[in-house]
């Protein structure tokens, strides 16, 4: 810092402002020798020389930049001159102008303002003609109809006329045109409710209504109100015809009235109102009504023809499907087909009862014929066969007649859940016949028990009925029921049908009807010998000339019984057995006891008959021989007594070993009536053998 | 025997009569009659069942006044029985029904010692004390059975061909006579004294129907009936010990009834479950949803008829302590037709059925069933 300073103000430095000379010169002569200092002195000599001349160029050049300045400002004086002479012009001119130009404005404006004040004149004066004329259009265009144009003007002139309402001179013409407009919305509701407008007056009514800004809910109230009436009305026409049109008819009425003014209200709505919230309800409650009709119609009995009832069916679905697309109610379409199938399992329902009553009623025939047949025998597989061809026959019409439901021209022929419907249909129609049949044939069997009169024939022949239609009839009619719809509706799957149930019923009332034939044919022989046996005196009774007649009696009925169950049920090979011809009564009495019954099977009297004819008649047997051996038992018999008996047994056992096929069974009861009435006898000894079998080859 | 095992025992004449000892109260004894046209060949047995050791004591009574077709021990007197039988006399080659009643001259069956034992043993048919017997007023006439009053002991109902009279004990002669109106031609099965209705009351069975006279009146007229009890003929009744108005019918039609008497059109419970004529049905007198039917089918058929038992506020059902409506049992012991059974009036699991070979087969309800309806 100091040596900064030091060099700062070193006044030793030439080029400093400190320069001392003299300090400087001093410090030279003090400290530079003589050549130095005369080397020194020529040099600050030419310096100073060159700075000399340096500084005389630089004084020319300064003097000749200033003479020409000088120079230059003298001429721009007197450019200045003429420039200010021209502005002066120049502003003068414009003042002029000025002056002309407001003398000229000033001149114009009267003339302005007036064309102005003339146009809004000319404005005011037409809306005033339209405001005047108003009333008289309104009223030209009501008399002519023209309701919807009068109603634009109107609404075009509301809102001046609410603007200037005010005034007295606008005052009378709105008033008037109130009251216009009043008029017209009365004719107008007064079109609503009158029955005659048709369906699109309506509509363009109330949308003219509610352009008069009538409130929305109120008139979709009236709207709806009265398109209920006018359906209402519809359908009352439509449920007073339908008494006495049929159904072709009613649908072309139902379609044309009712379903297209609805179709007409509910696009008139949707566009209206712009809402759907309420229309599918209404609409759905119109269709539930129009549906229950419909099913009425359907059922009535003239309407059965199934050609003219599927072309009714399907206009009116072909309609449904038009209304589907307008009204975006999903309950329309699957109402629509909920009638399609229901039409169809109604036909199904006509078509097995009427199978049922038809059956019933040649079941009657028969009944009748077979009591009144008297002796002759009748061809009971004749009776059957007309019988099962018939009931076939009946089944196979029914399921083509629903085939018709699949028609490629119908509307909802070719729906696969139409082929599902009629499939199923066609399986309700076998299923339901033949558990009727089967509930028939259980029935007749149980009237038959409580003593009813029906023949025995007939109840051999309806278990047959049953067992051949378990057997083959159920899977023939389905076959053919596959077949046809594989015809009518190609591709169609149809799951199997369980039809194990339909089997279960038909082998019960088969077996039922088998049961009740055996139990009566056996009470029946019963019967005869349970009175026989106690009505006789057999202590008192004379030697015996020949089997007793209630003997030839029980072998009628029983051979009569076998007779018939032969013609239905196959005879299983008889066991050819030797031993039928054995007396039975080798036996000393004594060896009836206990031990003797051990080894013999236990016998089932009321047991299920099997279905051939021996397992039959081996039924009606058992029943008619163990009620002989209960009756004896309750007797007393004397020596004679109890000869007439073994000679009875015998006769029996001579005549029933060609009936049914067990041997041992028959002749097991046949022994324990002799050894009954031998162990009830007084005075036991029978007769001999052959003495017996005179006896009865003579009776 | 408690598992289910019956005990046997065979006599050696056909048999169609079996009762308990109605009066006693300690020993389950069942009596049973013989049925010879042998003369002088029928007993009675009275056999006795110790129930400790399963044993069966029996002892003989000659009974030659005939064969018996129905016994009754009276409910009144252990003692006493009486018997419907039938003689056949060769001289005039006629039979002669007729209704006896007897003393026993001991109600001991069991032997006190060893002693007795073997002086029973060696021992043959007793005597049994006749004290009255009582004749049809016609000689042919047949006497299907022979009931006693149950509370008055000098009654006895007696069922003929045609008639019911009762009659009185001690002289025999006919008190009251009923006699079914109209269709007299159709002859009485068997009958029975009505529990209910202050005993005055007198059941019969009239080929398919049942007849209730009142025994009061002489009236033909039946103070009830029920017309077409079985599809044929009835053979059997019994009436509910608890409940006045039930009573169950047995019949030709295989077919066990249950009916209130008030309504009888139908059943009010109905199972068909043997395979032949039901010869006999009975209510336990102690569970009336137990019964017991015999059969010429050769079978016992213990059933439970629960569902008709049962009181409005029960709620036995809801526990799941009653039991199934049908068949319980099968007793198949027998070999022949069943023509009776009865249970032990003593006690209430026990009971006896009797077949037409002579087999006497007394059975016990078995366990599970009997658990369900104690516990």
């Amino acid at each position: 810092m100091e040596e900064a300073k030091a060099v700062k103000e070193n006044p030793l430095d030439i080029d400093s402002s400190s320069f001392s000379p003299d300090v400087y010169l001093d410090c030279l002569l003090k400290c530079a020798t003589l050549k130095q200092v005369m080397d020194k002195e020529a040099e600050i000599v030419t310096q100073s020389q060159f700075l000399q001349s340096e500084m005389q160029t630089l004084v020319y050049e300064n003097y000749n930049k200033f003479i020409s300045a000088t120079e230059t400002v003298r001429k721009m004086r007197s450019d200045f001159k003429i420039m200010q002479e021209e502005m002066n012009k120049l502003s003068e001119n414009i003042n002029k102008i000025t002056t002309f130009s407001s003398q000229i404005s000033e001149n114009l404006q009267g003339s302005g303002n007036n064309v102005r004040r003339l146009c809004g004149t000319r404005q005011l004066l037409d809306k005033l003609q339209f405001l005047f004329l108003l009333p008289s259009q309104l009223n030209k265009a009501i008399a002519e109809g023209r309701y919807s144009d009068a109603v634009q003007d109107y609404s075009h002139a509301q809102r001046v006329l609410q603007k200037y309402g005010n005034q007295p001179s606008f005052q009378s013409i709105q008033t008037e045109c109130s009251e216009i407009i009043f008029e017209l919305k009365k004719t107008l509701r007064e079109r609503l409710i009158s029955p005659n407008t048709s369906a699109t007056e309506l509509a363009e009514s109330v949308a003219l209504l509610r352009q008069l800004q009538e409130s929305d809910s109120s008139l979709q109230d009236i709207f709806l109100s009265c398109a209920e009436s006018r359906l209402d009305k519809h359908l009352q026409m439509l449920s007073s015809i339908a008494e006495h049109t049929d159904i072709l008819d009613w649908v072309e009425k139902c379609n044309n009235t009712l379903l297209a003014d609805l179709a007409i209200i509910i696009s008139c709505y949707n566009e209206m109102f712009e809402q759907e919230a309420i229309i599918p309800e209404f609409a759905d409650k119109i269709m539930i009504q129009i549906f229950h009709l419909f099913e009425e119609v359907i059922k009535r009995p003239e309407n059965n023809g199934t050609e003219m009832l599927i072309r009714g069916l399907d206009k009116f679905f072909r309609k449904l499907q038009a209304m589907t697309e307008i009204s975006s109610s999903d309950m329309m379409s699957s109402k629509g087909t909920e009638v399609v199938i229901q039409c169809i399992n109604h036909k199904a329902m006509v078509q097995y009862q009427s199978i049922q009553t038809q059956f019933k009623d040649s079941l009657m025939k028969v009944r009748q014929s077979l009591a009144s047949k008297g002796s002759e025998t009748i061809d009971l597989k004749d009776i059957l066969n007309s019988l099962q061809v018939y009931l076939m026959q009946k089944i196979q019409a029914s399921l083509l007649d629903l085939m018709a439901f699949l028609q490629n021209n119908l509307s909802f022929g070719l729906k696969p859940w139409c082929a599902k419907a009629v499939a199923d249909a066609c399986s309700k129609v076998i299923n339901e016949t033949m558990a009727n049949l089967s509930d028939l044939v259980k029935k007749m069997a149980c009237l038959q028990t409580s003593n009813n009169n029906i023949p025995f024939e007939l109840l051999l022949i309806l278990a047959k009925l049953c067992l051949d239609m378990q057997e083959t009839g159920v899977s023939t009619l389905q076959n053919h029921l596959l077949k046809l719809l594989e015809e009518a509706a190609p591709g169609l799957t149809v799951d199997n049908k369980d039809t194990s149930s339909v089997m279960v019923h038909l082998s019960t009332a088969a077996q039922t009807a088998l049961d009740s034939e055996v139990v009566f044919i056996g009470q029946t022989a019963a019967q005869m010998l349970r009175v026989s046996v106690l009505a006789r005196d057999w202590l008192r009774a004379p030697e015996p000339r020949g089997p007793r007649a209630v003997c030839r009696r029980v072998v009628e009925t029983l051979a009569s019984a076998d007779g018939a169950a032969s013609q239905l049920f196959p005879t299983s090979i008889k066991p050819s057995s030797d031993s039928s011809r054995r007396t039975i009564w080798s036996r000393a009495p004594s060896s009836f006891s206990p031990l003797n019954r051990i080894f013999s099977e236990r016998i089932e009297v009321f047991s299920p008959a099997g279905a051939d004819r021996a397992a039959l008649s081996n039924g009606a047997l058992k029943v008619a021989l163990k009620a002989l051996v209960e009756c004896v038992r309750l007797r007393t018999f004397g020596r004679h007594g109890l000869q007439q008996l073994q000679v009875d047994v015998h006769f029996l056992q001579q005549r029933l070993s060609c009936m049914g096929n067990d041997e041992r069974l028959l002749n097991a009861l046949l022994e324990d009536a002799l050894a009954s009435a031998q162990l009830r006898c007084v005075d036991p000894q029978l007769m001999e053998p052959s003495i017996v079998d005179i006896i009865c080859e003579r009776g | 025997m408690e598992d289910g095992n019956s005990i046997i025992y065979g006599l050696e004449h056909q048999t169609r009569s079996l009762s308990p000892q109605y009066a006693e109260s300690e020993a389950i004894r069942f009596l049973i009659g013989t049925q010879s046209l042998k003369p002088n060949s029928n007993q009675v047995h009275v056999v006795e069942l110790e129930e400790d050791t399963g044993a069966l004591h029996t002892k003989v009574f000659k009974h030659d006044i005939g064969e018996i077709w129905h016994l009754r021990c009276s409910p009144h007197d252990a003692a006493n029985l009486v018997t419907t039988h039938n003689t056949y006399d060769p001289n005039t080659l006629q039979c002669t029904m007729g209704v006896s009643i007897f003393k026993l001259p001991t109600l001991q069956v069991i032997p006190k010692d060893l002693d007795e034992l073997s002086s029973l043993q060696g021992r043959n048919a007793e005597d049994l004390e006749l004290l009255v017997t009582i004749k049809p007023e016609k000689a042919e006439e047949e006497i299907r059975c022979a009931e006693w009053h149950p509370t008055d002991a000098g009654r006895l109902g007696v069922v003929y061909e045609s008639s019911v009279r009762v009659h009185d004990v001690s002289s025999g002669a006919a008190v009251c006579s009923m006699k079914s109106d109209g269709r007299t031609r159709l002859k009485l099965t068997a009958g029975k004294w009505n529990p209910h209705q202050g005993h005055t009351q007198f059941a019969v069975l009239q080929d398919m129907h049942i007849k209730c006279f009142d025994t009061r009146t002489d009236c033909s007229k039946p103070s009830w009936s029920i017309d077409n009890a079985h599809r044929q003929l009835v053979r059997d009744l019994d009436f509910n010990p608890n409940r006045q108005f039930h009573l169950a019918s047995a019949g030709d039609d295989a077919a066990l009834n249950i009916w209130d008497y008030r309504n009888g059109k139908e059943p009010i419970f109905n199972r068909t479950d043997h395979s032949h004529w039901v010869w006999t049905v009975r209510y336990n007198s102690y569970h009336e949803q137990l019964l017991l039917t015999g059969s010429s089918d050769g079978r016992g058929l213990l059933y439970a008829a629960a569902s008709i038992c049962r009181d409005p506020d029960d709620d036995s059902e809801k526990t799941g302590k009653i039991l199934e409506d049908g068949v319980l049992q099968s007793y198949e012991q027998h070999e022949d037709s069943v023509y009776c059974s009865e249970w032990s009036t003593v006690e209430p699991w026990t009971f006896a059925s009797l077949s037409y070979d002579a087999r006497l087969v007394i059975s016990r309800v078995p366990r599970p069933f009997k658990y369900k309806l104690l516990l």
